[in-house]
């Protein structure tokens, strides 16, 4: 009786939402995988005749893209695919492991202050813009600018309290009486947590782990402050991209595009449960 | 009985209790409140230290040499920071008074984020509220209209980017339906490069709008909806009366977490427009970024970013004073 | 006779699964200003009875009538039905006066009218000065009168209660049963509520309706439902202890008919007479806890062996074991026996209840019940 069906007007709404959440991706997609031949074409494309795959190539080939005729190439993207990998998987590794330290710590022996809640959330607003200056400076003084060590430990600091803050609500949906039981069985507190807390917490651990890369790899604006020539990433180049060769090599930009969404989508979906208390700061559950 | 076991019941009476403000506020409530797990200080430290460690190194300490910056002249060409001369609170009166170019990069930020939350929050909670109807192939559909959420935000610019190009669909569909002339020239006018912004913005965001709603709608208790159907109100009135003061906190909750991000603005604007043309996009951390970073002003940037960090948090601080209480009763 | 406030009509319900009816053919007839209970436990179909009466589910056949009338496919707001809840669900969010005034709100009723019912209403409940509290800072009695009085204030035809005591403490819960009853009387309404609780039942309802398993087993008026169990599920179910029951069978002896079992055996009223084929089937009988006596042992006793006895203020319950078959009584606290103690009993035959052992129907003791 409460729950009613969706009647026509309303499902051709959603359908036309539906098109328009999807249009963008559907374009970007099928522009990775159009020939060169088809990047400029007035009136565009939109579905190509000829898919391809020879945009994906020429992010790791520039040569590969001779084979339409087309020059031009100047650099291949393949250093800041590892890069980006390089930088994201290492900083989300400490990010969790520090950060799994600091939820037990708080959910099981801190009293906290009302306040931390909200401490932390202000440390997300500041702009990063801010943070970058300050970071450029003691960056260059102490020779880290344009390392990936420099930039993995920015990424570990400002992740740093979205995996604490999620793990912790994760933690703290585990009674304490489970490793209070495992230390009656005769094991340390520590030894508790790491064979009682953590285990049982892994779905958790997962989809912060997941939350936690996303954030990494889509990070943008340090990476563009403190790289130079050393230290690149997908998004930096994708920028690249824009300035400097604008409007004549769609198809290979497109295709560093899907190649960066590809694993946020997919991991994005994987954790999609815990969505809503990750991007919430676990505010809102489920 | 013995005394944990007690407590373990005690426990979960309460949380029977507050099920649903829990699920509701999150506030995943310590186990057990203001009762921290007994002694072993040692290992609290030992639990923390490296956080802390991090925190202070990678996120204190830039933070005040940035503040003790933002009293000085320096810049990049004058030596050390240390040479640099105090100028007390010139660089934040130079900004609040004399910089237009400042003044309008925050109103247009604030306005574009007006605009922006309003589209988000009216589309999204449309769309949950569409998905509390009965449909086949709900999940999938759920899952797709997720999409754009997951896209990182350099991405999704240059999608646009590309979608807004004079030559690109977006201008050909206007052709199709009012000929060629009506087609815009997207980036070479204000108004129009700050609506791709926008259209950019609600197209990415608007799914976490809808993701948080519906969570929320899914945790709205049942039988004040009922009471309310048999008091004879009709859906609608249901809905206004009942159903979305029930939302509120979570309502709020979307509005802080998006209004944080939001007032940031940057990745999106550098790849659609980089603020231009002009300075027709320049959202503050654009503003703050060509400042450090183009004209190596690091100094007076610096002070920029303070002001809009205070006004930030005076601006969200307001927001959460009507849920204040209630979050951290919860949390408790 | 004037038209029942409320008929039921061979009411069914299933479920989209279609495998177990919730409802399975309910005949209720309720007339106006009376106080019906709905009784059984949980899973006995009697919430989604209220559902179908106040609109919340349609039922899958049969009919429901008020004054007469079909309200089938009337939406539940136009059926003039109020449902109370369990857990009262008031508007959380709202004041008190909010709360009262939202169902006259929502019709688009002028305000001064509905100041007026709503200060009626707070008057009748006790809380015309808590009219500004918000609802969330109220206790659970306070809750409960927001929830009834909401729905008084649009002056249904029938007022619908959902576990109306169950949620309460103690105190409040004597408190609220007062309540109620004052307000059946000073309103006028037609009650029809749902318990699982038989004390509950039988100290606010006129009549009670026992479910099990989708069906009234019995609708009796609630003096008597205790003495005159019409289902072995009835029996089975009221009073505190249940009346005992024993398989068994009829025999004729030179008196009269006799129950025997299994080397128990009781006379059963003189003039008593069962239908010959219902005597010769199995039956059950039923002997009431508060009908078993002590006594000084005589022709028509029967000897038994006191097994356990837990006092329980006043009385005590005593189980006894007559002829291996156990049997519970209530006997005075003061002249109860030891723990182990031979004594004899006996038992009114007047008392005795008799059950089909096939039909689970009580058979009439044709004999008493003419004179």
């Amino acid at each position: 009786m409460l729950v009613r069906k969706l009647t026509w007007p309303l499902a051709f709404l959603m359908a036309l939402a539906l098109v328009f959440t999807l249009f963008p991706v559907f374009w970007i997609v099928m522009t990775a995988i159009k020939p060169p031949t088809d990047w400029n074409a007035a009136p565009a494309i939109w579905i190509p005749h000829e898919p391809t795959l020879v945009n994906f190539r020429t992010l790791f080939d520039p040569n590969a893209i001779r084979e339409y005729g087309v020059g031009g190439v100047s650099q291949a993207a393949t250093a800041s695919v590892l890069g980006s990998i390089f930088a994201s998987v290492t900083a989300t590794f400490f990010s969790i492991l520090i950060g799994l330290f600091a939820a037990i710590g708080l959910s099981r022996y801190a009293t906290m202050s009302k306040a931390t809640p909200l401490v932390i959330l202000s440390g997300r607003m500041f702009p990063p813009a801010a943070i970058a200056v300050p970071f450029v400076i003691i960056f260059s003084a102490t020779n880290v600018i344009d390392t990936y060590s420099g930039l993995i430990a920015i990424y570990v600091a400002v992740t740093l309290p979205f995996s604490t803050w999620m793990l912790k609500s994760f933690v703290d949906d585990l009674p304490r009486e489970i490793e209070e039981a495992a230390m009656i069985d005769g094991r340390s507190r520590l030894m508790a947590h790491l064979t009682v807390t953590i285990p049982l917490i892994r779905g958790g651990l997962f989809a912060t782990t997941m939350l936690i890369f996303i954030l990494n790899w889509s990070e943008f604006m340090f990476a563009l402050v403190l790289s130079y020539t050393n230290v690149t990433t997908i998004p930096v180049q994708l920028a690249k991209y824009v300035t400097a060769t604008a409007g004549t090599l769609y198809g290979v930009q497109a295709a560093l595009a899907v190649l960066a969404m590809l694993p946020l989508v997919i991991g994005g979906f994987m954790i999609q449960s815990h969505l809503a208390r990750g991007m919430t700061f676990g505010a809102v559950k489920r | 009985m013995t005394s944990s076991a007690d407590a373990a019941l005690t426990r979960l009476s309460r949380d029977g209790q507050t099920e649903t403000e829990d699920r509701m506020l999150g506030a995943h409530a310590p186990a057990r409140p203001g009762a921290p797990m007994r002694g072993n200080l040692g290992l609290a430290r030992f639990f923390a230290v490296p956080g802390q460690i991090v925190s202070v190194l990678v996120l204190v300490m830039p933070l005040l040499v940035a503040l003790y910056m933002s009293f000085t002249d320096w810049t990049p060409t004058r030596g050390s920071l240390l040479d640099a001369s105090f100028v007390g609170f010139e660089n934040y009166s130079e900004l609040l008074i004399y910089d237009s170019r400042f003044l309008e990069a925050v109103t247009r930020t604030v306005l574009i984020s007006v605009v922006c939350l309003a589209f988000e929050f009216t589309l999204g909670l449309g769309l949950a509220v569409l998905f509390l109807r009965e449909f086949r192939g709900k999940a999938i559909l759920f899952s797709a209209f997720l999409t754009p959420m997951m896209i990182l935000p350099v991405v999704v610019g240059y999608t646009f980017w590309m979608l807004f190009q004079s030559n690109g669909p977006i201008n050909q569909v206007i052709a199709l339906v009012a000929g060629e002339g009506a087609m815009p020239e997207w980036f070479r006018s204000a108004p129009l490069a700050i609506a791709t912004v926008i259209v950019t913005e609600v197209w990415h965001w608007t799914p976490l709008f809808f993701l948080i709603l519906l969570s929320g709608l899914n945790a709205v208790p049942e039988n004040p909806v009922r009471a309310a159907v048999i008091l004879g109100a009709s859906p609608r009135q249901v809905f206004w009366r009942v159903v979305l003061p029930m939302l509120k906190p979570v309502i709020i909750v979307a509005f802080v977490i998006r209004g944080m991000e939001v007032i940031k603005l940057f990745d999106e604007v550098f790849m659609l427009t980089r603020g231009g043309p002009g300075t027709a996009t320049e959202t503050i951390s654009l503003y703050i970024y060509k400042l450090a970073f183009n004209d190596f002003q690091l100094a007076y940037g610096a002070a920029a970013a303070f002001l809009v960090l205070i006004g930030t948090l005076v601006i969200i601080n307001f927001m959460l004073l009507p849920v204040r209480d209630q979050l951290l009763e919860a949390r408790r | 006779m004037s038209t029942p406030k409320l008929e039921l009509v061979s009411l069914h319900k299933e479920f989209a699964d279609g495998s177990v009816a919730a409802v399975d053919g309910i005949d209720l007839t309720v007339a106006a200003g009376e106080t019906v209970a709905l009784l059984g436990s949980s899973g006995c179909g009697k919430s989604t009875t209220l559902n179908m009466i106040v609109g919340l589910e349609e039922p899958t056949s049969g009919d429901i009538r008020i004054d007469g009338r079909s309200v089938i496919g009337v939406p539940p707001g136009r059926r003039n039905v109020g449902l109370v809840f369990q857990d009262y669900a008031v508007f959380t969010s709202m004041s008190v006066r909010q709360n009262l005034a939202f169902g006259l709100a929502v019709r688009g009723i002028g305000r001064g009218e509905i100041t007026r019912a709503v200060g009626e209403v707070a008057e009748l409940l006790g809380m015309s000065d808590r009219l500004d509290a918000r609802a969330k800072d109220l206790g659970g009695s306070e809750l409960q009168r927001v929830a009834i009085g909401r729905t008084l204030v649009t002056k249904p035809d029938i007022l619908l209660l959902d576990e109306p005591l169950s949620n309460l403490e103690a105190a409040a819960r004597l408190a609220m049963r007062k309540e109620l009853r004052r307000l059946q009387k000073e309103a006028g309404l037609t009650i029809i509520y749902v318990t699982h609780d038989q004390v509950e039942a039988l100290s606010l309802a006129d009549r009670i309706a026992v479910m099990s398993a989708g069906k009234i087993r019995q609708v009796e008026r609630a003096s008597a439902i205790c003495e005159w169990p019409g289902h072995i599920f009835v029996a089975s179910f009221m009073g505190s202890p249940p009346m005992n029951l024993v398989r068994g069978a009829l025999r004729h002896d030179g008196t009269g008919l006799r129950f025997v079992s299994d080397g128990f055996s009781l006379a059963l009223p003189e003039h008593a007479a069962i239908g010959a084929n219902d005597a010769a089937g199995p039956v059950i009988l039923g002997i009431r806890p508060e009908a078993i006596r002590l006594a000084p042992a005589s022709a028509t006793t029967l000897a038994a062996r006191v097994r356990l006895v837990e006092p329980r203020g006043p009385d005590a319950v005593v189980t006894l074991d007559c002829a291996r078959q156990p049997l519970k009584a209530v006997v005075p606290a003061h002249g109860r026996p030891e723990e182990g103690a031979e004594v004899n009993i006996a038992v009114d035959p007047m008392t005795l209840v008799l059950f089909s052992g096939r039909t689970d129907l009580r058979l009439p003791l044709r004999g008493k019940e003419a004179a």
